[in-house]
């Protein structure tokens, strides 16, 4: 294979990663990278650039909705992960500890005391046995001669229940006859030596803590596809592990149509541990298919034709557990395995093992993860072994002195501080002399013959760290595809890159963002709440494997990607290519979208035109959402327009009217709306689901409905003597009783005295209620009638009295004033005046006070004028006497005149305005038709 | 964006800007560094996004962000570029170079001498095009000084550009070929030969095969001693055995009088044979062949074959001659097996199976030098023998 001529220019420094401010949030968008010259050696006018990202790739678009089941629900009863609530503390001190931000509280006295009630025999056994005639745990009071040689144990018992019971309680104390018992007996109680035990037990939780944050052991993945040897039969192979425990091996025939089916059986194969990966090559036509689970490695050779069984070869067995396990592409039977304990070994199913290099420090600087791996690389005898530091190439043949460096985590290859490999793949397919390295930040894309320069780099962004990568080689002229899956989060990723021997390395294409299993549930039939849960922890659970199988038929090829969900399921889905067609798909979808979605529109076009009266009524609304729809459509016209060009002309007629185009609207910004998934892909969700709940069905054993100990709640004492059973205990007691003898129920608890609830107090009126409120709370408490007499005739006189007086004190101390003062002091009286009136009703009845009046309506309506204070206020005399100019008195009048009339309403002389005024409701009933302009009466009475 | 979705990244990108209050425009992480990377992203795919646009919308976030005002640069010319607009990107290139903000940091110097750099790469092709004018000219007898003149400028601007580049460690593969290329067109061949011996043998310079080719196409091109191009070759054929070059190397070899010379080109093709790439090369199985063949038939230093196959002999016969490729090598490429088949004949005796099929198979299709090879490795047979170790006293010829 040849060297690009001509690189993409890079820096290279030697030494640790640059400090830097952590990952850019966005890191891989937006750049080039670099440029270099395009063809070299060709003489153009104009030389041409390539980018060392962002160039064209090919478009793979995904053909379903979500990921869809490949095969029926994995065993159905499958045992559930840790999940972090198991092992972490729960309550205060947890709380307490997130604020002080030290990390996770792991619940370790939970867990150890889950050992001592699940396995007492282990913890207590023999002086358990020894001591048992001297605890007593009954409740009955000892015998005199058994004293002497037993105690009681029961308050203890109930001491700790209580303990349990109040768990989390900050007001907690411990006990002191507790305390007293476990000095006491600390030191020869336990079986094993509590110190001892303890350290286990915390040791343990640290190590399933540690293995929840990142979990590394299926790194690789669990999931092969074998393909069938022509490219033309549909038939290939899917490996995968299943059962219970994930330890059954699978070799499933499936045949690739528009849903990939499983045909006949799986040829099946029992292993004593749980699989953690499936690695697979092609040799000289066969498959070699290495197994690894974590001390146990397998080979299984399968015969490239269909049909043919496969057949296990070797089995090894580590101390330690096996990290990695890879098949060899170039040589039939020989796989490289890893250990825990930093030895790399070159494993021939006709030689046997051969250790290249043992060494449990790391490469380049000192990491504490045990995690190793190995590859094989374009020279069959040269292996590639990984720590998390870094990757080195070892020669078999004489691994002490030939090696040399392939990639290291520092300035060599950009790397940020804390960066870590994560999985190295061999890329043999796509080029020979390839690698891929993938870190918790980014991937790379390393050539052997250029070490420690990455000729490709990419910050990949994804949530969790790649822990699968697949590739699917593309011809010459073609991009080589790289699918990245994490574990935890379920991503998938696509990648494409091109070159390697006649061009340099380019990225190309925009990456791609598949289906995640759990993406499919909102496609599922809706579920009841609980089996809808169980669905999601189903469907949610870490990533397992990933694998792709691309399939030509004709012109069209698809990518058909598997993944694997460490419950053991199997889901799938297919990525078309779209070499030919235009960027259609775009449009179409939305054009797709647009009918469904606004049947709003479209309704009153192709409602019969029967209903006109209504519509006629309805218009003003109507009319009013067509306004705000037409304003929204304005922002968007730009953009609508350029979509309509895109979309023909036949598909909106050019003389179509406004609202003909409005059914598009929404489409100018489309939801993420999920497309339905099509039919077949909603078969199979159903059957899968139907498999799935069958297997719910049967309950599991633990988990009888559950019952409460109450012994927990209350201790005995508590329980026993309840402090004198009052009058209302044993009525309750008493009805529980009859109840239970009735085989009824009690329904409901009355208090033992029923009372009547007591209506609602008027509420006291405030400082200064209105007038209205005043009314409202008056004919609310049925002394509507009082209110009104009070009203009438309260001592209007007597307020009159008030305010002249309060006037004239203050006209007393206003002595001289000047103009404007005065005008002041008008503006004050023709406020008090307008108060006075407000709060002065004529002095008329009402004949039927249970029955409001018409006067019921506002003041603004017909301003209740009082002729009386009127004059005595408006005579020149009195306005003199309040100090008002001469020249002002006329405007004043004036002004009051026309108020007094009331705004604008009837024209029509005070007196008959009076009279109408005092018109109860049954006679403005009466003579409702003289008055057509009073239409309905404001308040609801 | 992971769902190409350009539309509506465009509008969520547009109200994560509005919704932006605070002035971020001194931090070099942060909100300006998102949108200069997401927005440069969604322009580069969105349907409706124009050069017109992209030009506006990278000149406001060189404004926006200080720090990243190189990086941005450098990333726009490059954009430039890909789209053919070699003018502009140079307009840009020299107004970031002019750009002057405080103390710079390590990176800015970095991103700083890449702009140069660059610049002084897009110097070269003006001069080159130049170049090309004066020569089709010149053929004429027309000479134009002030095309002559500009072009002598470009020179100097790209010459002092490139070599400063090139004095830091890096890949600089683009870079160095123009600065030689400069310096070889004004005949200054010690410089160019100093700085490929540079760029190829100074440790603090990735061991980049490229660099041995370029110092080797060099020295050939300058009609070098024999002995200089096989010490080139050689230190490529250290670092990186299966290089396309080995061929070459080889054939220098086997011509050599030398009979180390003659050893060493059997290590060098052996040594490429033992990669995958080269695994269907038909060239170098032919070059191996013609070798083997000669060696054995002088019957002189059967030790060196010996030699070489000790080390393969476990796992070339499963790599190389299994049942399956001499089927598949037969189908695919007749002449490939031809030479296979006498590489296998010799190396593993007259019963090995690639040999056995492909002998077989082309006696049956009558061709006759199938047959003629079949005589050879029967005739020859002792010799595996010997190569193997199986009888070394036994027989002797």
């Amino acid at each position: 294979m040849e060297f690009p001529a001509a690189l993409f220019p890079s820096y290279f420094g030697a030494g640790p990663p640059r400090e830097e401010g952590g990952p850019a949030p966005a890191a891989g968008w937006g750049e080039h990278g670099q440029v270099l010259e395009a063809g070299p050696g060709r003489r153009q006018a104009e030389t041409a650039f390539v980018p060392r990202r962002g160039g064209k790739g090919e478009s793979w678009e995904p053909a379903d909705a979500a990921a869809v089941p490949v095969l029926p629900p994995n065993a159905s009863c499958w045992v559930p992960l840790l999940a972090p609530q198991d092992i972490l503390y729960h309550g205060i001190l947890r709380r307490k500890l997130r604020t002080g931000k030290s990390g996770a509280a792991l619940d370790f006295t939970k867990q150890l005391g889950h050992f001592f009630v699940d396995h007492p025999e282990d913890a207590f056994g023999s002086l358990g046995q020894l001591l048992h005639k001297n605890f007593y745990l009954g409740n009955s009071k000892l015998r005199r001669q058994a004293r002497d040689s037993t105690i009681r144990m029961t308050a203890l018992m109930e001491e700790i229940n209580c303990l349990e019971a109040r768990r989390g309680c900050p007001r907690r104390h411990l006990a002191s006859r507790l305390r007293w018992f476990s000095h006491l007996c600390r030191d020869w109680l336990f079986e094993v030596p509590l110190g001892l035990l303890a350290d286990c037990v915390h040791e343990e939780l640290l190590l399933q803590w540690a293995g929840l944050l990142f979990d590394e052991s299926p790194t690789g993945g669990a999931l092969a596809w074998l393909p069938p040897e022509d490219m033309g039969a549909h038939v290939g192979r899917l490996v995968y592990p299943g059962g219970q425990a994930m330890n059954h091996l699978y070799f499933q025939d499936v045949v690739l149509e528009e849903l990939p089916r499983a045909r006949g059986s799986p040829a099946q194969f029992e292993l004593n541990g749980r699989i953690r990966q499936v690695a697979a090559a092609r040799v000289d036509g066969e498959d070699f298919v290495g197994i690894r689970s974590d001390y146990h490695c397998g080979v299984w050779r399968v015969p490239g034709r269909t049909g043919a069984a496969p057949t296990p070869l070797q089995v090894i067995r580590t101390s330690v557990p096996a990290s990695c396990l890879t098949v060899s592409p170039h040589l039939p039977g020989e796989l490289a395995v890893s250990t825990q304990s930093g030895a790399v070994y070159l494993w021939s199913v006709e030689m046997g093992l051969q250790r290249l290099r043992h060494d449990p420090q790391t490469m380049f600087f000192r990491d504490h993860s045990p995690w190793r791996w190995s590859d094989f690389t374009a020279h069959p005898r040269v292996l590639s072994c990984a720590d998390r530091t870094g990757l080195q190439c070892l020669d078999a043949r004489a691994p002490e002195r030939c090696h040399f460096d392939l990639f290291k985590v520092g300035e060599e290859a950009g790397c940020q501080q804390g960066e870590r490999v994560v999985l190295p793949m061999y890329l043999g397919r796509a080029h020979p002399s390839q690698h891929l390295v993938t870190t918790q930040f980014s991937v790379y894309v390393l050539d052997e013959r250029l070490p420690l320069v990455p000729v490709l780099k990419w910050a990949h962004m994804m949530k969790a760290p790649p822990l699968f990568a697949h590739l699917t080689p593309g011809g010459p002229g073609r991009s080589h595809k790289v699918l990245l899956g994490t574990s935890r989060t379920q991503e998938l990723l696509l990648l494409q890159y091109q070159g390697g021997s006649q061009s340099a390395c380019q990225l190309v294409g925009s990456p791609q963002k598949l289906h995640s299993i759990a993406g499919c549930l909102q496609h599922l039939p809706t579920q009841l709440p609980h089996r809808h849960r169980l669905l999601q922890q189903r469907l949610g659970v870490p990533a397992a494997g990933l694998a792709a199988a691309l399939q030509e038929d004709g012109p069209r090829e698809s990518l058909l990607v598997f993944q694997l969900s460490e419950a053991g399921d199997v889901f799938c889905q297919r990525l078309t290519h779209e070499a030919a067609q235009p960027p259609a798909p775009t449009s179409e979808t939305e054009a797709a979208v647009a009918p469904g979605s606004s049947p709003l529109f479209e309704a009153p076009a192709s409602s019969p035109p029967g209903l006109g009266s209504e519509e006629e009524e309805e218009e003003d609304e109507e009319e009013q959402t067509f306004y705000l729809s037409n304003v929204e459509v304005i922002i968007n016209e730009e953009e609508e327009e350029e979509e309509d060009e895109e979309k023909e002309e036949d598909v909106a007629p050019p003389g179509a009217p406004e609202e003909a185009k409005l059914p598009q609207e929404p489409c100018a910004s489309p939801q993420p709306s999920p497309a339905a998934p099509s039919p077949a892909a909603a078969l199979r969700y159903r059957r899968w689901l139907k498999a799935f709940s069958k297997g719910c069905r049967e309950p599991p054993r633990h988990a009888w409905p559950p019952t409460i100990s109450q012994k927990r709640l209350f201790t005995r004492k508590e329980l026993e003597s309840p402090a004198g059973p009052s009058a209302l205990h044993r009525q309750a007691r008493q009805r529980l009783r009859q109840a239970m003898r009735e085989g009824g129920r009690v329904q409901r608890w009355d208090p033992p005295a029923p009372q009547p609830p007591a209506l609602p107090q008027p509420p006291e009126p405030e400082g200064s209620p209105d007038t209205l409120s005043a009314r409202l709370t008056a004919s609310w408490s049925g002394d509507w009638w009082q209110w009104w007499e009070e009203r009438t005739s309260f001592n209007m006189a007597q307020r009159q009295r008030a305010l002249r007086e309060r006037r004239r004190r203050q006209k007393r101390a206003r002595g001289r004033r000047s103009l404007s003062a005065s005008f002041t002091s008008s503006l004050t009286y023709q406020s008090e005046l307008s108060e006075l009136s407000d709060a002065a009703p004529p002095p008329l009845s009402p004949g039927r006070p249970s029955v409001l009046p018409q006067e019921g309506s506002p003041p603004g309506g017909s301003p209740p004028a009082s002729p009386v204070p009127e004059d005595a206020l408006l005579s020149s005399q009195s306005l003199r006497c309040r100090g008002i100019p001469k020249e002002r008195r006329k405007m004043l009048r004036d002004y009051l005149a026309v108020w007094a009339e009331g705004p604008p309403e009837p024209p029509e002389p005070p007196g008959s305005q009076a009279s109408q005024l005092c018109i109860p409701l049954s006679q403005s009933q009466l003579s409702s038709a003289s008055q057509p302009r009073r239409k309905r009466p404001r308040m609801g009475f | 964006m992971l769902q190409k979705q350009w539309k509506r990244a465009a509008e969520f990108l547009t109200f994560y800007i509005e919704s932006l209050e605070k002035d971020f425009s001194t931090e070099y992480m942060g909100p300006s560094e998102i949108i200069w990377r997401i927005g440069t992203e969604i322009l580069c795919h969105h349907p409706h996004s124009s050069m017109k646009e992209f030009n506006s919308f990278t000149e406001q976030m060189k404004t926006l962000g200080v720090k990243r005002y190189l990086k941005v640069c450098l990333e726009h010319a490059f954009h430039l570029l890909c789209n053919g607009l070699t003018d502009e990107a140079y307009q840009n290139l020299s107004l970031a170079e002019s750009w002057r903000f405080g103390e710079q940091t390590a990176i800015q110097d970095k991103e700083m001498k890449l702009i140069q750099a660059y610049r002084g790469l897009l110097d070269y092709y003006s001069w080159s095009k130049q170049k090309n004018i004066l020569l089709e000219h010149g053929q004429d007898g027309f000479e134009d000084l002030s095309v002559e003149q500009e072009m002598h400028s470009c020179f100097r601007k790209a010459a002092v550009n490139l070599k400063e580049i090139i004095k830091i460690p890096g890949v600089w593969d683009l870079f160095v070929k123009c600065y030689v290329d400069l310096l070889e067109f004004y005949g200054d061949h010690n410089e160019a030969r100093q700085v490929l011996n540079e760029y190829a043998y100074n440790s603090k310079f990735p061991a980049n095969p490229n660099a041995h080719v370029y110092l080797y196409q060099f020295l050939k091109r300058h009609g070098e001693s024999k002995k200089s191009l096989i010490s080139a070759l050689k230190i490529l054929h250290d670092i990186v055995p299966s290089h396309e070059l080995m061929i070459d190397f080889n054939t220098m070899l086997q011509k050599s009088k030398k009979r180390k010379k003659r050893q060493l080109a059997l290590e060098v093709i052996f040594a490429a044979l033992d990669y995958a790439s080269w695994k269907e090369n038909v060239k170098a199985w032919s070059c191996l062949a013609r070798q083997v063949k000669q060696i054995v038939i002088s019957e002189k230093h059967l030790d060196w074959i010996k030699q070489e196959w000790t080390s393969r002999k476990d796992w070339w016969p499963a790599f190389h001659f299994s049942r399956y490729l001499a089927k598949r090598n037969w189908q695919e490429n007749e002449r490939l097996s031809y030479e296979k088949a006498l590489v296998a004949g010799i190396l593993l005796g007259k019963d090995c199976k690639y040999f056995k099929y492909v002998s077989h198979q082309g006696c049956k299709a009558q061709v006759k030098r199938f047959r003629i090879l079949k005589r050879f490795v029967n005739k020859h047979n002792p010799v595996y023998l010997r190569i193997s170790g199986l009888s070394d006293s036994s027989v002797q010829p």
